[in-house]
């Protein structure tokens, strides 16, 4: 672990750390970057506006999450995440159209909201455990001695981060900011951003609440309607890169499950013999599952994005009725397209099915070790979970297959001619960048280098024992590919295509954002909160029932004097009354009063505030005086 | 060397500033630089001294037994005085170039200048009638300023800021009156010097007087409507008066009261701490929500400062070692920030003589340095890593999660709530200005506006790089916080 700018920085300073796991990620993060600026260049040939900051930003992105992924500590992670958070932000509002607008502003809500969530935590973190660094977190959470707080620490924590990974409930932003960015940073944020939010929660629960089995349950149920949740809303999307958006969000479910799993069944290891196998070895599987699904999704989401690029470079439409058939005679486009699609879904042969087996094993064996140890209940719990699993698998690839048969062999009704003689769709470089970054699904399909590569990520080696072909294994997996095969024909074929065009039949009322969140933020609290300022500020302030107090005060004492004078002269001085020279009460003060009328009220104040200050000190003598006596 | 010594820096800025009214300057110029000569002079010579006085005080006039004129020096003291005394020649360096075209700058530089002999005379004071006696010359030679403009606005600002700051402290002169009867040694101690003194229980209510009563200053909760009003004033006179000096001596002033008079060892855990530290934890929700409504961007600003001084009285109220550091903290670093967000909106009021949130729609573009450093330090205020405010904020939110009573927890939660109303009602402007909304560029063929030359941008910049040095090397001065609460 090296320390960077010790004692002097704020909390002792950054930290940062190398494993197998944190080279692998900041690798993929410099290849990430690597190819999406290598596909800019045509991308942006015709922008001139906001490219200097685009740059720019892109750049300050890049180092902040390398600062992300090589932190030692919670505090480095959260500076880091925060500049990212907020770098980030001006991908989102580059093209500075309306919808940007506003999927920026709800990206930034969810960001701001996260990151001070996130802060909570810390602060309650290194309060009661003593120590942020992720390598102690365990010991001083199992030693805290205020189990509540700690437990409260790490839900702030899992929220704080969860809200960048798009994670259920905070997901909103996610299917709204990445199809208004610009392709290379969609593939961006969806790539990597995403997984610096499950890095967090990775390096937190996975050491950090081991154990602690309510924690990985509520990870657990999270993910599980994140994945659902997402591949249903990527099912109904007819909006090319939305699609791959929501399918991100799935995906990231997935990954959660996994370390749902990993950290759920850990509260078992400790228990009987059997069981306590069971449940090691379906930690392991899910630990080695979620780190490859991690790496894979990034890998292919930079590739279907760069991909959706070539539709918005081309044709400035991602809307699938407007694009579709587009890809037909384009084979640079179309293998590309294909090798990403195909490792999503899970197709044996090809990178997303051995993450996916292996999260699926995981969950198996969860099941069992739970059943062998007599939690009953919480085993069926996990065998519904598998369910959703294996249909959530089966919605990616019939999502998957929409988009890829509509775009590469459906023909358009009337552009078709036009959209043939666009060729070539993109220059050399793009096309060799495309092609270079899908090449790698089938490299990662292989279970030895996956295998070797889940090693170096986690420390133990499972494929001595895992076979990503034996035959249970490939029955789960064929399982789900029917599943989405079903749901292609009989879903999307039947009811989500009318008249031969794309709808989109997912009710738009159905919206969190806008059915809760943007109600909740925009209408009831500042409601509720005007409101109550309303009242509060309606309340007769000090200076309201002051100001004509001492107005009335000061007058009075004003025109006391006079007011003698003229009774008195009325009555014991016995003066005539002369009608012309009569002196009404409070004239000397009018003439005055015109005079220097700014400045009067002032005076007034003054002479009222002193005269207050006299009284106050009269009460409290009097108040010591009487209860000295 | 003597502590008396003090007193010719309290005298410098107060003189000179009368002779001010009086002398005949043969043009503006050398108005400004007898101005800034005398303020130059007068940090010179407070930083000098900061590293010669011993800290013993010295008995300047006896009115009484205990009732005495006492000054001296100690580190909470040497903090606040080097925090003003950096800050007053900078800034008169930009309010010489935004009062460039008034008439009467002549009286506006007086009382500003008279201004910083009281701020000091605050920091240098080690009695409670001392801090009084200057507290109140800090609202005298303030009152001239608010009603600079002399129109019926400014007139009616200067009322209310009367009312509020004499009529109130009325409270406080009753608190201090209290405890100087009671004191052991009549001056400040560290730990409260009545502490060990067998007091009545009514002190609690006197104590809770004298938060209030010195608390108008920190614009607490029913006595905080005044600090929006006084935006009228000039910017410079907003920047500097009523984001750091006056304000942060209320808050200084409840810190000396608590801490080095009644002592946090007869409050902890009492029903007085609960009120108030769950008025600060009110003021600071409510105060935000205000800033979100409101269309005036200086308003806005200032009802931020509202907030923000609850989290500084929040923290002090924590009363723990953590949180007089966390509030000391923060009272530096948000003085920075607040001075710098509205030198850079009166920099903008000032050259396009607009003034509301509307008007800022694309204003980025033209005036890109005034802009970028707004924005800079709307994400200091907001609390983003390396920046000053979240160090602050990170040892707020620490100190209240040590202490774990259930107020302290409400205030943490309201401490979040307003951080994140914070980060809409600071960095809507930048957006507003960077990205304008619906592309309406209220400049569109202005080019760039003229941004006020080194005399305004080097200020701005000045504080912009304090906030980010602080951020990245806030552990010096937290040390020197620290031996605070060690009793030094």
């Amino acid at each position: 672990m090296t320390t960077f700018l010790s004692e002097q920085l704020f909390i002792g300073g950054l930290h940062f750390t190398a494993d197998g796991f944190r080279i692998v990620y900041g690798l993929i993060a410099v290849w990430m970057w690597a190819l999406t600026t290598l596909f800019s260049f045509e991308y942006f040939r015709h922008e001139r506006a906001h490219l200097k900051r685009y740059w720019f930003f892109t750049a300050a992105t890049f180092i902040a999450t390398e600062g992300v992924m090589f932190s030692a500590d919670l505090m480095t992670s959260f500076v880091f995440f925060e500049i990212l958070s907020l770098t980030s932000f001006v991908w989102v509002i580059h093209e500075e159209t309306p919808e940007a607008v506003r999927a920026a502003k709800t990206y930034f809500f969810i960001a701001v909201i996260g990151g001070l969530i996130l802060f909570m935590g810390l602060a309650l973190m290194a309060n009661t455990a003593g120590t942020l660094y992720y390598s102690e977190l365990h010991e001083a959470i199992a030693n805290s001695g205020q189990p509540k707080t700690v437990f409260a620490a790490g839900i702030c924590i899992l929220f704080g981060f969860g809200a960048k990974a798009g994670m259920f409930p905070l997901h909103i932003w996610l299917p709204k900011s990445h199809p208004v960015a610009p392709s290379p940073a969609s593939a961006l944020l969806s790539g990597i951003l995403t997984k610096v939010g499950i890095f967090g929660i990775l390096m937190t629960a996975l050491p950090g609440f081991l154990g602690d089995g309510t924690f990985g349950l509520i990870v657990l149920l999270l993910g599980t309607i994140t994945m659902a949740l997402g591949a249903l809303i990527a099912l109904f999307s007819v909006n090319l890169k939305r699609t791959l958006a929501c399918s991100s969000m799935s995906q990231i479910g997935f990954i959660l499950v996994g370390i749902g799993t990993a950290v759920l069944v850990s509260a078992l290891s400790g228990s009987g013999e059997e069981s306590g196998a069971l449940a090691s070895e379906a930690m392991e599987l899910a630990h080695s599952g979620l780190v490859l699904h991690m790496v894979n999704h990034s890998l292919i989401k930079l590739t279907l994005f760069m991909a959706a690029g070539v539709f918005v470079m081309r044709l400035h439409m991602i809307n699938l009725n407007d694009i579709r058939g587009f890809g037909r005679g384009k084979p640079l486009l179309m293998i590309p397209f294909l090798l990403g699609a195909l490792g999503i879904s899970g197709v044996p042969c090809f990178n997303g099915y051995i993450s996916k087996t292996l999260l699926h094993e995981g969950l198996v064996l969860a099941r069992e070790a739970f059943a062998e140890g007599g939690a009953v209940s919480t085993a069926s719990l996990l065998h519904g979970i598998e369910w959703i699993f294996l249909i959530s698998g089966g919605c990616t690839f019939a999502y998957m297959l929409k988009l890829f048969i509509c775009i590469f062999i459906e023909k358009h009704p009337q552009k078709q001619a036009e959209y043939d003689a666009a060729t070539p769709c993109m220059n050399r470089l793009s096309a060799e960048t495309l092609l270079t970054s899908s090449l790698l699904m089938p490299l990662l399909g292989l279970p030895a280098i996956s295998g070797r590569l889940a090693a170096l990520m986690t420390g133990d080696d499972v494929f001595h024992h895992f076979h990503a072909f034996a035959f249970a294994n490939l029955k789960g997996g064929m399982m789900s590919l029917l599943i989405g095969m079903l749901v292609y024909l009989v879903i999307i074929r039947r009811f989500l295509i009318v008249q031969g065009r794309y709808v989109n039949r997912w009710p738009a009322k159905l919206d969190l954002e806008d059915l809760i969140y943007r109600p909740l933020l925009l209408k009831v609290l500042p409601k509720a909160g005007g409101a109550l300022a309303r009242f509060v500020d309606g309340l007769p302030g000090y200076a309201r029932i002051i100001m004509p107090a001492a107005h009335f005060i000061s007058r009075f004492m004003a025109l006391l004097p006079d007011g003698i004078m003229i009774f008195s002269r009325r009555t014991f001085l016995h003066e005539r009354k002369r009608q012309s020279e009569e002196i009404a009460p409070g004239q000397l003060r009018t003439i005055r009063e015109r005079e220097k009328q700014a400045a009067i009220p002032v005076v007034i104040n003054f002479s009222f505030a002193i005269m207050m200050m006299c009284l106050g000190i009269l009460i409290i003598f009097g108040v010591i005086l009487l209860l000295s006596l | 060397m003597n502590s008396l010594y003090l007193l010719i820096a309290i005298f410098i800025p107060t003189v000179c500033g009368l002779l001010t009214l009086r002398l005949k300057f043969a043009d503006d110029h050398a108005l400004h630089v007898y101005i800034e000569g005398v303020a130059l002079v007068t940090s010179v010579l407070v930083w000098v001294l900061l590293f010669c006085v011993p800290g013993d005080p010295v008995i300047l006039y006896e009115f009484e037994d205990r009732f005495t004129l006492q000054i001296g020096l100690d580190h909470l003291g040497k903090l606040y005085a080097g925090l003003v005394s950096v800050m007053w020649p900078v800034v008169l360096l930009y309010a010489f170039s935004y009062m460039e075209h008034d008439r009467r700058q002549r009286s506006f530089f007086a009382f500003y200048i008279m201004t910083y002999g009281a701020a000091l005379g605050a920091c240098f004071s080690s009695n409670m009638l001392t801090l009084f006696f200057f507290f109140e010359m800090l609202s005298f030679s303030t009152i001239p300023l608010v009603a600079h403009h002399q129109d019926h606005e400014s007139m009616h600002a200067a009322r209310i800021y009367a009312a509020y700051l004499f009529g109130c402290a009325t409270l406080g002169l009753a608190a201090v009156i209290v405890v100087t009867l009671y004191g052991k040694t009549g001056h400040f101690i560290y730990g409260g010097d009545l502490a060990g003194v067998q007091v009545p229980q009514w002190i609690q209510v006197i104590y809770l007087f004298g938060f209030f009563g010195l608390g108008v200053k920190a614009a607490v909760f029913p006595f905080h409507k005044w600090l929006p009003e006084a935006s009228v004033a000039p910017a410079p006179v907003t920047a500097l008066l009523h984001a750091v000096a006056v304000v942060n001596t209320g808050v200084f002033a409840v810190i000396r009261l608590t801490y080095f008079v009644i002592g946090p060892d007869f409050l902890r855990g009492s029903w007085v701490q609960a009120v108030c530290i769950l008025t600060a934890s009110f003021t600071l929700v409510y105060a935000a929500i205000i800033a979100l409504r409101e269309r005036h961007i200086k308003r806005r600003l200032a009802y931020s400062t509202v907030s923000n001084l609850s989290y500084m009285l929040f923290g002090v109220m924590l009363l723990s070692p953590a949180g007089l550091v966390a509030g000391t903290a923060h009272l530096v670093f948000h003085s920075i920030t607040k001075m710098t967000l509205f030198l850079c909106i009166g920099s903008f009021m000032h050259h396009t003589h607009k003034e509301y949130l509307s008007d800022v729609n694309g204003a980025g573009k033209h005036m890109p340095w005034t802009f970028v450093f707004y924005t800079i330090s709307a994400l200091s205020l907001l609390g983003v890593p390396l920046l000053c405010g979240f160090v602050s904020k990170w040892r707020l939110l620490t100190a209240g999660a040590e202490e774990g009573s259930v107020p302290a927890l409400i205030g943490l939660a309201s401490l979040i709530l307003s951080a994140f109303l914070c980060a809409i009602y600071g960095l809507s402007v930048s957006a507003r200005a960077f990205f304008p909304v619906n592309e309406v560029d209220r400049f569109a063929g202005q080019g760039r506006i003229d941004e006020g030359g080194w005399r305004m941008l080097g200020p701005l910049c000045f504080f912009t790089a304090l906030e980010v040095w602080f951020g990245l090397f806030p552990g010096p001065l937290l040390q020197f916080i620290g031996t605070i609460v060690q009793g030094m």
